[in-house]
């Protein structure tokens, strides 16, 4: 590998990549994971037992999840919450994806991506604020469904899970738009039109022709959306309430309110796992390679 | 200045594939020389292994007597112009020209001197402060050569540069090349799968076949005297008769050519032949010429296909009674002017020709060339014969 | 034949009210900015006033929120963009069985939750001494960032000509005059949409930042410190603000980039 790069680079320059390509995946990337991993193995020590006979390899911090209702109930609320979220996001951006590849001029489109990105360039605790304020107790919501007469008072969208996941399927909705978009444009018209005369209808035109074009779009969006779903603390912490909390606010106390960084630490990885387990599952059931995610 | 270039034994080898045999040769100083061959047959690779980009499995490289050995391609005192020019598209012209001088770090009076001088050389005063982008295909030819010649190259390296523009463009492009050479006194390596450019321009040229220099002459020799079937084949148009050699005598060489009888020939330089031997007649079609039915010497009897006037010519495919075979026949006006109304399909004509002007070589089972693509069409035969090209 | 037309127009209709879903809630919190009541709504609306603007710009947190916010994507600016490069060049020059293996874990962290960043991060920087600040924020952010820059540096490197590279070197040209001169210049566009990007994702980053930034302070997380203590129209008063920066930057960024693509597409 070396022997490529300074065959183009010259020795130097192949040093200075590999050097800094090394730093990155060994110093920033691995060791620190490793460290992570090693730490959730490990009691929760006081310095001057380490190094003593309680410091040795225990599973014990992966235990307290299951010996804790509390925590593993958010621990599953937290999967399928951001099932949930996924489902949602793909299910809200699909259509618009599809408009944006297929219907739309190309004008439209242009202006349509432009207006997409847009928002998306704006702070996430922003975002995730300002439907703090539309979901509010008295806010503007909750009088324009009152002023309607559909609710004769107001509802607390923020003490449940529906003002978090409100807020989550906002925040993402970009992630899952544009895998999508992308490979729904790659899809030959004609293969559509062809379907069209062949008789099929729109639903089936889409189950069969378009969807399994867009496949390896769908699986990237999804996988990023969970990731960014479950390992999500700013909407949670924002939108949710005390009653509606999320896995990350879990690990976020062990680590600054608990003090136990190797009880945080197996949370976190346990988390890492869920998130690892989730892409493999879709990668499988969508039958796409990582060579498909790097969008 | 000595710009002669000798490849000594040179092997080029790419795992288990072989893209150049052993090959020797010399090129002198200020020689318009081209590689001819259809593509893959290792011209491309000969001109990297000249030009350092590879390095080859054996043998020698000398520029000037130098050994090149070791020397990295940005220290030889070549310069190539790439088939698509990898003109830089972010620099100015006078930039892309004066960049071997920049890196070379001559400083910027110097340097816009020469691009001034290069410019004009190349008949595009004035472009200097143009981006490349702006400029229409041929003026990017010249850049392009322009550039290569701003570093001083005692050897030019040309990788089929006309390959991308128009016909038009083209021909005018190849007389342009050859002033320029001629004005440089630089040796010019040319490779092209363009007969056309290789005969028109080159001082000698070397047809080059799977992996081996089939022949190396100058153009009229390579047309009149091809030492292969396959140049006999890949140079200008050929028709191929298969006979057996009945009696050499010296030059003249009577044949069998099984239903077509006897044939007469002239034994390509070169050449030895034995009776019995398994050879090849190559018939070029302006050398036929219509014969009454009973004319003395070599006849061949043939139905009219497909007739082609082209004015100044005409070009007959015609299919021989006795075999079968193909036959093109080209006849100059003043032959098709005395047979107005005649050359009508299916028409049956008798054909002669001088044996002085048939070349007979050992029937080698070199592979047939297309004439248009310069890929070889005769699949059976390439596996046959693929091992002794 | 009707079925298709209403389906056509139900789709139309839908991308309105998505394109509503998404602004709405930003043109609210803008609206809430100028509301003289006490906490950020529009209902009720209690008169007009500029006085949030105000009492954000004597808000001495929140510039030094900002200040370290900048120190901070400057440092990943730094750190991300040339490790970015490096990993391209890198994707691009090399073919080894290795590679696939690589690359996945080049992907990893865009694929790993941010607090995951921000944890391991500052379990690993623990041993050394070195307890959250800006130094580990720096360096926790870069480490997804820097991948992001690879992905949009891969994205025109592929595009790249390599005959270039080989015409640079047959005028005699070193390989670093090469890089610098040819592909440098080349992948310039890339680098400044990267940095831009970089940027802004180390501006807005919350959930890796959280756990590495110690007892600093970034923007970030000032303003959602903010919203869940001590909440005045002053937080929509600098949402406000960041969104018009932020809308004039990317409406910027945007048509610089579709001009320099149409350029493009008219040079070839």
């Amino acid at each position: 590998m070396f022997r490529q790069l300074q065959a183009r680079f010259g020795g130097p320059l192949a040093m200075a990549i590999v050097t800094l390509l090394g730093i990155w995946l060994i110093v920033m990337v691995t060791l620190p994971q490793l460290q992570m991993i090693e730490y959730s193995l490990k009691p929760n020590l006081l310095p001057a037992q380490i190094g003593g006979p309680d410091d040795r390899f225990t599973l014990a911090n992966y235990a307290t999840l299951f010996d804790n209702d509390i925590h593993r109930t958010i621990f599953f609320k937290t999967i399928w919450s951001s099932v949930l979220v996924t489902l949602l996001t793909l299910a809200v951006s699909y259509p618009l994806a599809w408009y944006l590849a297929k219907v739309a001029t190309p004008r439209q489109a242009a202006l349509c991506i432009l207006l997409l990105i847009v928002p998306f360039w704006i702070n996430e605790i922003l975002r995730t604020y300002s439907w703090f304020i539309i979901l509010a107790f008295r806010g503007p919501l909750n009088e324009v469904l009152m002023m309607l007469g559909l609710i004769e008072r107001p509802i607390r969208f923020l003490s449940g899970n529906g003002g978090v996941m409100v807020g989550m399927v906002y925040a993402y909705i970009l992630f899952m738009v544009f895998p999508v978009y992308n490979a729904i444009e790659s899809l030959d018209d004609n293969q559509v039109r062809a379907a069209r005369d062949l008789g099929a209808g729109t639903v089936r035109t889409h189950r069969r022709i378009v969807i399994p074009h867009a496949k390896p779009g769908i699986a990237t969006g999804c996988i990023m959306t969970f990731m960014l779903a479950a390992g999500s603390y700013a909407v949670p912490a924002l939108l949710g309430s005390p009653g509606s909390r999320w896995f990350t606010q879990i690990i976020y106390n062990w680590f600054f309110e608990g003090g136990n960084w190797n009880q945080g630490a197996a949370y976190a990885f346990l988390l890492l796992v869920l998130c690892i387990g989730f892409m493999s599952l879709v990668m499988k059931v969508f039958k796409v390679g990582l060579g498909d995610i790097g969008r | 200045m000595d710009g002669s270039v000798r490849l000594d034994e040179v092997v080029m080898r790419f795992g288990d594939f072989t893209a150049i045999e052993k090959t020797s040769l010399a090129i002198g100083s200020g020689e318009f020389f081209s590689f001819l061959g259809p593509s893959g047959c290792g011209k491309t690779t000969l001109l990297n292994i000249v030009s350092g980009f590879l390095t080859p499995s054996e043998g020698q490289v000398f520029i000037g007597d130098e050994p090149m050995a070791g020397v990295p391609v940005n220290r030889r005192p070549t310069a190539m112009i790439f088939q698509n020019l990898a003109l830089f598209p972010l620099m100015t012209v006078y930039e892309n020209i004066e960049f071997g001088l920049e890196v070379r770090g001559v400083d910027k009076r110097k340097r816009r001197e020469v691009s001034e001088r290069l410019l004009a050389l190349v008949a595009l005063e004035g472009s200097g402060p143009k981006r490349v982008t702006e400029l229409s295909g041929g003026q990017k030819q010249r850049v392009a050569i322009a550039r290569a010649l701003a570093v001083e190259p005692r050897v030019l390296l040309l990788d089929e540069p006309l390959s991308a523009l128009d016909l038009k463009l083209r021909q005018h492009m190849r007389t342009e090349l050859k002033a320029i050479q001629r004005k440089t006194g630089i040796t010019f390596i040319y490779i092209t799968h363009d007969q056309g450019e290789a005969l028109n321009m080159s001082d000698r040229v070397a047809v080059m076949s799977a992996g081996r220099i089939q022949q190396v002459a100058d153009p009229m020799t390579l047309y009149r005297e091809p030492a292969t079937g396959f140049v006999a084949s890949f140079v200008g148009e050929n028709n191929r008769l298969q006979a057996r050699v009945t009696d050499s005598e010296g030059e003249r060489v009577r044949l069998d050519a099984g239903a077509l009888g006897e044939l007469a020939g002239r034994a390509g330089r070169e050449t030895r032949l034995t009776n019995g031997q398994a050879a090849a007649l190559f018939l070029r079609p302006e050398h036929l010429r219509p014969v009454a039915a009973d004319a003395a010497g070599p006849r061949l009897e043939a139905e009219i296909e497909a007739v082609h006037f082209e004015g100044a010519w005409m070009m007959l495919e015609t299919r021989l009674v006795a075999s079968g075979e193909k036959l093109r026949v080209q006849l100059g006006h003043e032959v098709s002017r005395g047979h107005a109304g005649a050359f009508a399909i299916g028409q049956r004509m008798t054909f002669g020709f001088d044996p002085a002007d048939a070349v007979v070589l050992p029937d080698d089972g070199s592979p047939m060339v297309d004439e248009e693509t310069g890929e070889v069409v005769d699949g059976d035969r390439t596996k046959a014969g693929g091992t002794h090209v | 034949m009707s079925s298709q037309r209403f389906l056509a127009f139900g789709l139309r209709f839908y991308v309105v009210i998505f394109f509503a879903y998404l602004f709405l809630p930003l043109i609210i919190m803008a609206a809430a900015t100028f509301n003289d009541s006490r906490f950020p709504t529009v209902t009720p609306w209690d008169g007009t006033t500029l006085r949030w603007f105000g009492e954000l710009a004597a808000d001495r947190g929140m510039w030094q929120a900002l200040g370290n916010s900048l120190i901070v994507a400057a440092g990943v600016l730094v750190v991300a963009v040339p490790i970015g490069i490096a990993t391209a060049l890198f994707l691009n020059t090399v073919t080894s069985r290795a590679k696939p293996f690589l690359y996945a874990l080049i992907l990893s962290p865009l694929l790993t939750p941010g607090v995951i960043i921000g944890i391991s991060t500052l379990i690993f920087w623990r041993q050394f001494g070195v307890s959250g600040g800006i130094f580990l924020t720096v360096l926790g952010q870069a480490t997804f960032i820097a991948a992001y820059v690879m992905l949009m540096v891969t994205a025109r490197l592929q595009r790249f000509d390599r005959t270039m590279e080989r015409a640079a070197l047959d005028l005699g040209a070193s390989q670093w005059q090469m890089f610098r001169r040819i592909l440098l210049p080349y992948l310039k566009p890339a680098l400044y949409s990267a940095a831009v990007i970089a940027f802004l994702q180390s501006f807005e980053n919350y959930n890796t930042t959280l756990f590495v930034v110690g007892y600093d302070t970034t923007l970030t997380v000032y303003i959602a410190s903010k919203v869940r203590t001590g909440l005045t129209p002053a937080v929509n008063a600098l949402g406000l603000t960041l969104i018009l920066i932020t809308v004039l930057f990317a409406v910027v960024y945007e048509l610089k980039r579709r001009r320099e693509a149409a350029q493009l597409v008219k040079g070839v």
